[in-house]
């Protein structure tokens, strides 16, 4: 299997921080999440995590977080740059 | 050079050191990883002398820069003039005022030939043979003609739909230019994978620790130009919040090293109203940067999230400028004594 790691923040806004989104992307997906940090608060929450799993796995678990309003960059936040 | 002074990167979220590779984050948290230095020999060696002895470049620092040897990418960047603006100073009601005009940067007469200089002659140390970057303008026109100067392949990364006009400078440069469909967060996100899979410099990406160290260089440079002095009040345009942090890191540095007397500063990040993400996390009290995707502004700064503690150790918090009130200072800008059109007012803020 050729296995694919991406590393994202995952940021979630105040509905959603509370909803266990990971634990269901983990039930529909087969792909591994390693969680390295998280802070939450009223207003919002921000996870840094690890996806590994076939590439286009990993690409749908994301658009199906993306699709439950999480926003998911990749590591570096911005890297596209005027 | 022979013993560096730059002595590695360490991680700003956990303090943990790691190999001046191309590596820009923290295994564990994923923190950005910045360059470190051996201040102590690098204060025994670096006075105003040697400095003022050296060419007026931005490399006059290089001791304060991440690189092993020798800069080899951009010796003629930086060293901007530092214009005084009196009759913007009295437009606006205060006794003295500066603008740095970093529009006149060779080659391509923008602030991201300081960064790219950097990132391309650490490039070189490392061996690297091809050199990127994911922008829409200015980065995209200075890495195509910083490589082409220093005889590395370049590639150059762009939305698909982003208009022709803003990268065909990069293009005369003869760099690879390559159009990625998608929306903004997929396009993102396609960088980064790319980045990580081809071996590349890329310098916003795996050489970020290096190209954000540029940045420093204009902190240094206003302070030499003010007669070694540090001013009172800076105003930076926050754009991805980068060199804020960079030019406070500069104003520091040359503290610690003794090169300018110890003073009470500020540093102020401006942000348009219309995209002003990290001034808004500020007013709700959040954690959290939200991106504005669709920014409604005159300027040109890319929306990003990004968190804000870092911003927040340079003090007061960023003010925004009403749109309407950005218009009328670039138009007293225009009128003001030295100030010919199509320049920026703040650096990295582009003009209208
Ligand atoms: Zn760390």
């Amino acid at each position: 299997m050729a296995n694919f790691k991406g590393r994202y923040w995952l940021n979630f806004d105040a509905p959603r921080s509370t909803q266990p989104l990971i634990y269901q992307m983990g039930k529909q997906f087969e792909v591994v999440f390693n969680i390295r940090q998280a802070t939450v608060n009223e207003e919002v929450g921000i996870m840094a995590v690890e996806l590994e799993g076939e590439r286009e796995v990993v690409k749908g678990a994301i658009a199906w977080l993306e699709s439950q309003g999480v926003k998911v960059e990749p590591v570096e936040i911005n890297t596209i740059e005027g | 050079m022979s013993e560096p002074y730059f002595s590695s990167l360490k991680c700003r979220e956990c303090g943990r050191l790691y190999p001046k590779k191309a590596v820009h984050v923290c295994e564990y948290d994923f923190g950005p990883l910045e360059a470190d230095y051996d201040y102590e020999r690098i204060k025994s060696v670096l006075t105003r002398a040697l400095i003022q002895s050296r060419e007026k470049s931005m490399w006059r620092y290089r001791e304060l820069l991440p690189i092993d040897g020798e800069p080899t990418v951009g010796l003629q960047v930086g060293f901007t003039p530092l214009v005084k603006a009196d009759r913007l100073a009295k437009a606006l009601g205060v006794k003295e005022i500066y603008v740095k005009n970093d529009t006149v940067n060779y080659p391509t007469l923008s602030f991201k030939d300081r960064v790219v200089s950097v990132a391309l002659s650490r490039a070189k140390e490392l061996g690297l043979k091809t050199v990127a970057c994911a922008s829409t303008g200015n980065l995209a026109n200075s890495v195509a003609a910083n490589a082409a100067a220093a005889g590395l392949d370049s590639y150059v990364l762009i939305p698909a739909d982003l208009e022709q006009s803003k990268v065909l400078n990069s293009l005369v440069y003869g760099t690879k230019v390559i159009g990625i469909h998608g929306a903004y967060d997929q396009v993102n996100r396609l960088c980064s994978e790319i980045a990580g899979k081809y071996g590349w410099g890329f310098v916003n990406v795996n050489l970020r620790p290096y190209y954000a160290e540029g940045s420093k260089s204009m902190g240094f440079e206003i302070m030499e130009q003010l007669g070694w002095e540090i001013p009172t009040h800076t105003v930076v345009c926050m754009a991805s919040g980068s060199l804020l942090t960079k030019i406070y890191k500069a104003y520091h540095e040359f503290i610690k090293i003794g090169l300018v007397p110890e003073s009470k500063f500020t540093v102020h990040g401006a942000q348009a109203t219309g995209c002003n993400p990290i001034s808004l996390a500020r007013k709700s009290g959040t954690d959290l940067i939200k991106p504005q995707p669709k920014p409604n502004t005159i300027a040109n700064p890319w929306p990003s999230a990004l968190r804000r503690t870092d911003i927040m150790r340079c003090g007061p918090w960023s003010r925004r400028v009403a749109g309407r009130r950005m218009r009328r200072m670039r138009r007293s800008l225009r009128a003001s004594s030295c100030w010919p059109r199509r320049r920026v007012f703040l650096p990295r803020q582009r003009a209208v």
